[in-house]
């Protein structure tokens, strides 16, 4: 258990999703600053460990700064920064009454407090008297200096002077900004030339500037290689700002004409700029610098001993990159802890002192440096979100403040040997500490373990998902191959249908009522839709017939194996006779479901991609779009009936004859013509072989129909219609309104979609001299469309049939059926040949 | 309150109370930040400022949209025009110009339409010409003019020059009616004492002498900038009898100078100047402007004198940024923001100006003073104030040059001590950094070769390396001074050790030590690099001839003159040499030498004050030379 660290729970928070990155600040004694990136700073005391004030700003805060000498917080908010003296804020928290230990003490910040009026500042640095203020104003990043007034009361704040930096175009912040909505803050510090020679400029403030985290004594050989010979010998002190673009600048504070100038550029937004010791050599300088980037990289800066001939020292800049991303980052004396938000991870610095130290074995030691960049130690800590370093180290422990993203402020102890093992011999007073540590450690990698739990869940359910949907896929691709050869109803998913005409505000409609029937052994699961063409057959190459075809699509949920999946879409209203129509299916899957909503949200390319698998076609013909009126109301129908039953045909051959009957003459014609109808009537027929026909339907319906083979003609021809009408050959039937009545007559009446009363007449007929029986089906109606579409449609059902039956059972049969099929004004007749 | 608004006169007198209320408010409170500034010295108050007339602004504005809701009647008009004088005003001081000036002309548009002719807005001369003649003589004929007054602000504050010339006639008249009018202020006045009468938040009158006086600044700056000086002077000449602040009639003094300059004049710009700076003590420009005249006229003391006051007013805390006293709302500087005057105005820095001062006394023999003031610019470097917000050129030599320039200013008022330890302070900063070898490349190539080396890490290495070696030479400069012979050596041979790191190329050459026959430009490494050691070889070489090596102080000093011919302490320390060794005509000959170069060149000149020859070694008295040499002539 050498990572094992010991986590101490102080206080919690709520807070979630705001607009700046959070920051924990020692200050004011033992306290600590909290700012979440919220309105509100929360002052907790680590010694009563409780909250103890809470500061309401105007304004989502942004950044806190203190100011030790004066006793003052500054604190940056959208409007500007905020000047709370510390004397204020004890007396307002300690005014409040005995019963403290309750609630923390509320105080709302007003204008009253505000001392500059900068917009949108960032972030916040305090330099002895000079207050710096980052903010980013339209295309450039903003960095004024203000004086601090000598006395607390006066309230001038003394503009300085500022330096502009235009920003680079690539914003390397919009992908954490799109994620979270949190505005990584930039990083400002300040690196002091520690020169051991002149304790006389720095001593009042040195104390303070190594025990604060934003100033570093950094060794002079260093200082001049990075800042300049002119800053070192001003004693300058530096700001460096890591900005959210990558870049790192730097800005010699005290000499006249500097300017901002970029250091570095880490090409990922700075998380952390701060410095590290690495070798024990001056007292608290600094030998080395280190940024690290919102991605994992890490750049070393430190002195390179130049080679014995040649130059010089020179700056080293070594570069690495730590695996996943750093969400905060810390570094002490050797170390650099950094945060990736599951886990917290440290990284010995000191390891890779001896990095570049032979400049022969090169190849080497980089190999070196990648793999010791690559093998942080995990110390089982996850969650945090931000890091500091408590201002008390009384024990010599490494102890660091954490803030997990739940809003818990832990008090993390890193074990004190971690480097020499040989430190199991505890003091007995140290091992009930310890005990408490290793419970604490195990609740947090418990914890540490759940979130490692889901994420491995989640991937698993990620991948079953996609292996249901690729077996998915193959199935369908193999139905397509072959689906000529396979009829429909072996298919495992399929789409039929049923027409149904419904009555809306007094318009009928034909709607299409379409069923996913999922006969496969797999879940058709989230991320399928189902997707409807429907398209009329007649115009399907013509350009008009592109632009009319209308598309419907149904996400749904789940679809277990046996599950059928019913919709409804409207496929014309009444009147429109654009009839037969095709209805296409097919399965659509879009990848983008497979992950999650926020992972799709930055892979744009992924949104639109997705698999389209096509299921089936139907056909919407004029038989299905018959409203069949009942047999009970129109006498005719049964007049029909009688007179077809009449004829009587005992021919085996059967032939198509089609003929016109005008039964009224032309419309002009006669006077006779207003007995019967007003209109011409137009009249189509097809002659279908009885013997075929009983072959077909008997064979079809023996198990529905007990009479079986000893059907009459007169069953053959109720039965014909019967199955013109009602029944499914091709996945689509029609549906009734009410109950189906069985259709015992020959005859049948109907009304087409366009209104037109349609008659359908099946009678036995012998054709030729030869005798051949034949049934004949007549179609009559007033409206040529409707006799057209009709015809059609029973010519397209027996040939379906036909070719099926071709399939199933005979294909040797001689007979021929000849469909013929005139009508006076419409083109030369045409026939077709099966 | 529904009864009130059926009664348009009590509606009125509510809306001028209002009116009235803030205008009171708004003059205590700028009155007061004025005077708060006036007392704290601070001039940077005008971001402090914005706050409460930001709010005021707003409450006029509000106020405006309350009269603007009801249809425009005439004996509203007077009040509206007020208000929007008063809202305009308000955005105008916070910059936002484009607002003020739409709300301005939507006002007049709207007050016209009760006259019933509305004027066309697509040009603003037309526009203003034809308001001005269909006001003509009805009763808000003074609001609209006091609105032209602020168009006018505007225009100038955007530096809109053509406009205002375009209307000089009307803006000229508007000027005389409402400063000459005697009267009708008087009227005004009298008016203004009842309650019911709007108030403004600034006096017209006020602000139209203020837009007279700047306007003539301006349009004499770009007259100037673009090198009608001529016209610009008698255009100043008559604006410098305006009334206005102090300040601006110095800007228009200094502009009458700048132009009398620009022709060729510098006696009579001196004057000019001279006139600014006793209409305004702080007109800096002018100061610095004289100092450049006294440069360019060759006159030393004059140019010293002006540097010194010069500092001495920069250092002054309040001039460091041009302040103009603003007693109105609407501030000059707002109003003064061409481009042009503001580079005619432009001071160097005060640091600047103190190193050129210090310079320019330890050049022209006034040492002491040249010390004091640098020990002044190196402490100000220090001090914790110094902030490296002054980017503007000509800036200071780097810091290294500067302590440098320091210590020899110190040697020369005679204080090794202190020499040696800005020399320690340099060595000690550059030391850890030098290279051990370093080529110098073809001179041509050399500020190529700078910046090449100045990318990699932010440092020229062989410009680091000579201030180093100049340090040493100092600091042996330094022991020769105080005649530690033994010492001067040390670090003369530091200097030289330094020195033969450097290899120079030429192009298609191999690298080499440099020598002194060749070709060197002024100013460029390789010319200090010679120049350093010819001077480090002939302080060794004098150091050697005290000590009595006389063989080494010749090779010394033989190496120095190749190195550096024009060395007139080498030269004729080398004919001593030679004289003490007995080749006394040798020694004659490099004397005559030496003096021959002296009278022919005076090649220090363009060189760094640490890289003149030392005037506090051993000396040796030319008379005397030239007695020896007649003695031995004969011979």
């Amino acid at each position: 258990m050498e990572g094992r660290c010991a986590v101490e729970t102080w206080t919690e928070f709520g807070f979630s999703g705001t607009p700046y990155t959070p920051k924990i600040k020692f200050g004011l004694g033992t306290n600590v600053f909290l700012c979440t990136g919220s309105d509100e700073v929360f002052v907790f005391s680590t010694q009563e460990r409780k909250l103890r004030a809470v500061l309401q700003f105007p304004g989502p805060v942004s950044d806190l700064v203190e100011c030790h000498d004066k006793q003052l917080l500054y604190v940056s908010c959208r409007s500007g920064v905020y000047c709370i003296s510390f004397p204020f804020l004890l007396s307002r928290v300690q005014s409040s009454p005995a019963d403290a230990s309750s609630s923390p003490a509320e105080l709302k910040i007003s204008s009253d407090f505000l001392v500059v009026g900068e917009e949108g500042a960032l972030s916040l640095l305090l330099v002895s008297s000079v207050l710096l203020i980052l903010s980013q104003r339209d295309t450039s990043w903003l960095l004024s200096l203000y004086k601090t007034p000598e006395q607390t009361q006066s309230s001038s704040y003394e503009m300085l002077g500022s330096f502009r930096l235009p920003q680079v175009l690539a914003d390397l912040n919009s992908d954490t900004e799109g994620q979270t909505g949190t505005r990584r803050r930039p990083v400002l510090v300040c690196v002091h030339p520690g020169h051991p020679k002149s304790p006389s400029s720095s001593s009042t403030s040195s104390s303070e500037m190594t025990i604060t985290d934003s100033h570093f004594c950094l060794e002079p050989v260093l200082f001049k290689l990075l800042f300049g010979i002119d800053a070192a010998l001003a004693r300058s002190p530096v700001i460096l700002c890591g900005l959210p673009d990558g870049r790192l600048c730097f800005l010699p504070l005290r000499l006249p004409g500097s300017q901002l100038r970029v250091l570095r550029s880490l090409e990922q937004p700075v998380v952390f700029v701060g410095a590290s010791v690495v070798m024990e050599t001056g007292p608290g300088l600094a030998r080395c610098l280190v940024a690290v980037g919102e991605q994992g990289r890490v750049v070393l800066m430190k002195t390179d001993k130049g080679e014995p001939e040649g130059g010089g020292d020179m700056a080293g800049f070594i570069e690495g990159c730590v695996p996943g991303p750093v969400v905060c980052s810390f570094v002490d004396e050797h170390h650099l802890y950094y945060s990736t938000g599951s886990d917290l991870l440290v990284l010995d610095l000191s390891e890779g002192s001896s990095w570049r130290e032979g400049k022969e074995r090169d190849g080497e030691t980089s190999r070196k440096t990648a793999a010791a960049f690559q093998s942080p130690t995990s110390l089982n800590v996850c969650r945090v979100i931000a890091l500091a370093a408590p201002a008390l180290n009384t024990t010599g422990d490494v102890q660091l403040l954490g803030l997990t993203i739940r809003g818990q402020l832990q008090r993390i102890i890193l074990p004190a040997g971690r480097e020499d093992a040989g430190s199991s011999n505890l003091p007995s007073t140290q091992v009930g500490r310890s005990v408490r540590d290793l419970l604490s450690a195990i609740g947090d990698v418990c914890e540490r373990a759940s979130v490692l739990k889901t994420a491995i869940k989640s991937k698993n359910q990620i991948l079953r998902h996609l292996n249901h949907v690729l077996n998915i896929s193959f199935l369908l691709l193999a139905n397509k191959n072959s689906e000529e050869h396979l009829p429909m109803q072996e298919k495992q998913i399929r789409c039929y249908a049923e027409t149904r005409w419904s009555r809306l505000l007094q318009k009928d409609s034909l709607n299409l009522t379409c069923v996913l029937d999922n006969s496969s052994p797999y879940v058709l699961e989230q991320g399928w839709t189902l997707s409807i063409t429907v398209f009329p057959l007649s115009y399907s190459s013509s350009a008009e017939g592109e632009s009319s075809s209308t598309n419907f699509s149904f996400p749904f949920h789940n679809l277990n194996p046996g599950e059928t999946l019913e919709v409804s879409l409207p496929l014309s209203a009444a009147g429109d006779t654009s009839f037969p129509m095709r209805v296409s299916c097919s399965l659509i899957f879009s990848l983008s479901s497979l992950l999650g909503e926020e992972e799709t949200a930055h892979l744009p390319s992924l949104q639109s991609s997705c698999i389209s698998l096509p299921l089936n076609t139907l056909t919407v013909d004029w038989l299905h779009t018959l409203q069949v009126n009942s047999p009970t109301m129109h006498p005719i129908s049964r007049n029909a009936t009688s007179q077809s039953s009449n004829i009587t045909t005992d021919t085996v051959q059967a032939f198509l004859n089609s003929h016109r009957s005008r039964c009224a003459g032309r419309g002009e014609g006669g006077g006779e013509g207003a007995s019967k109808a007003e209109r011409e009537q137009c009249s189509a027929s097809v002659r279908v072989s009885s013997e075929l026909l009983r072959d077909t339907l008997v064979l079809k319906s023996s198990d529905l129909d007990p009479r079986g083979p000893k059907s009459t003609p007169q069953n053959l021809c109720s039965s014909l219609l019967d199955w013109l009408l009602y029944e499914s050959p091709e996945g689509v039937k029609m549906g009734h309104q009410g109950d189906r009545f069985v259709l015992s007559s020959s005859v049948v009446h109907a009304r087409g979609p366009t209104g037109d009363t349609v008659k359908l007449t099946a009678k036995e007929v012998n054709v030729g001299e030869e005798s051949l029986r034949a049934i004949e089906v007549q179609i009559e109606s007033s409206s040529i469309a409707a006799v057209c579409g009709l015809h059609h449609a029973v010519l397209r059902r027996i040939q379906y049939q036909w070719r099926r039956r071709q399939q199933e059972v005979y294909f040797g049969l001689s007979s021929w059926c000849c469909f013929l099929w005139q009508c006076n004004n419409l083109q030369p007749p045409t026939s077709t040949c099966v | 309150m529904s009864d009130k608004m059926y009664q348009p006169t009590n509606l009125l007198n509510k809306w001028v109370q209002e009116n009235n209320e803030l205008v009171n408010k708004c003059k205590f409170a700028f009155a007061s930040s004025f005077q708060q500034q006036e007392g704290g010295g601070d001039t940077l108050s005008r971001d402090q400022n914005q706050t409460p007339l930001r709010s005021y602004s707003s409450e006029f504005h509000k106020l405006l949209r309350k009269i603007q809701g009801v249809p425009p009647l005439v004996n509203h008009t007077h009040l509206e025009l007020s208000v929007v004088y008063n809202a305009c005003v308000c955005s105008t001081a916070q910059s936002q110009f484009t607002e003020a000036e739409l709300l301005l002309i939507q006002a007049i548009q709207r007050a016209l339409q009760m006259t019933g002719d509305e004027p066309v807005a697509s040009n603003r001369t037309v526009f203003w010409r034809t308001v001005l003649k269909s006001v003509g003589n009805t009763t808000f004929n003074t609001c609209v003019r006091y609105l032209l007054c602020l168009q006018w602000a505007i225009w100038l504050a955007t530096c809109q020059l053509t406009i205002i010339q375009e209307l000089k006639e009307e803006l000229s008249s508007l000027f005389e009616t409402l400063c000459g009018g005697v009267g009708d202020d008087k009227k005004n006045e009298a008016r203004g004492k009842s309650s019911d009468i709007p108030l403004l938040v600034t006096d017209p009158r006020g602000l139209v002498e203020l837009l007279q006086i700047c306007t003539s600044i301006i349009q004499g700056a770009e007259r100037l900038s673009e090198g009608q000086s001529s016209e610009a002077l008698s255009a100043l000449q008559t604006a410098s009898s305006l009334p206005a602040p102090r300040a601006l009639l110095a800007y228009v003094h200094f502009l009458s100078g700048s132009c009398l300059a620009h022709m060729s004049r510098p006696q009579m710009a001196l004057q000019c100047y001279r006139k600014a700076l006793v209409t305004d003590a702080c007109c800096v420009s002018a100061l610095y402007q004289s100092m450049l005249i006294y440069r360019q006229l060759g006159n030393t003391q004059a140019e010293i004198q002006a540097l010194r006051l010069l500092q001495s007013t920069l250092m002054l805390p309040s001039v460091t940024v041009p302040a103009l006293a603003t007693t109105h709302l609407l501030s000059p500087s707002l109003l003064l923001c061409s481009q042009s005057l503001s580079s005619l105005l432009s001071v160097p820095s005060a640091l600047s100006v103190l190193h050129s001062l210090a310079l320019k006394c330890v050049l022209h023999g006034r040492v002491s003073e040249g010390v004091e003031h640098y020990l002044d610019l190196l402490a100000a470097l220090h001090s914790e104030d110094q902030h490296g917000v002054h980017a503007e050129a000509p800036a200071l030599p780097r810091l290294p040059e500067l302590y440098l320039e320091a210590g020899a200013a110190l040697l020369m008022a005679r204080r090794p001590a202190d020499c040696m330890a800005l020399c320690n302070e340099v060595i000690s900063t550059t030391l850890e950094l030098l290279p051990e070898k370093v080529v110098l490349e073809d001179p041509e190539e050399t500020s190529e070769a700078e910046t090449r080396d100045m990318s990699v890490d932010g440092e020229d290495r062989v410009g680091m390396l000579l201030w180093t070696g100049a340090a040493y030479l100092l600091q042996g400069h330094c022991h020769t001074h105080l005649k530690d012979w033994k010492q001067a050596v040390t670090h003369y041979t530091r200097c030289i050790n330094l020195l033969v790191r450097v290899r120079f190329k030429k192009k298609g050459f191999q690298p080499q030590i440099t020598s002194g026959d060749m070709v060197v430009k002024q100013g460029t490494h390789l010319c200090i690099l010679q120049r350093l050691k010819g001077l480090s070889l002939a302080g060794r070489g004098i150091s050697f001839t005290q000590t009595d090596q006389l063989k080494e102080a010749l090779r010394d000093l033989l190496l120095s003159l190749q190195a550096s011919p024009e060395c007139v302490g080498a030269g004729l320390w080398c004919g001593e040499v030679l004289w003490r060794l007995g080749r006394r005509q040798e020694a004659a000959a490099c004397w005559e030498k030496t003096w021959s170069f002296t009278t022919q060149h005076h090649s220090a000149e363009g060189l760094p004050v640490y890289l003149q020859e030392p005037q506090s070694g051993p000396l040796l008295d030319s008379t005397e030379l030239r007695h020896r040499i007649q003695e031995l002539g004969p011979n």
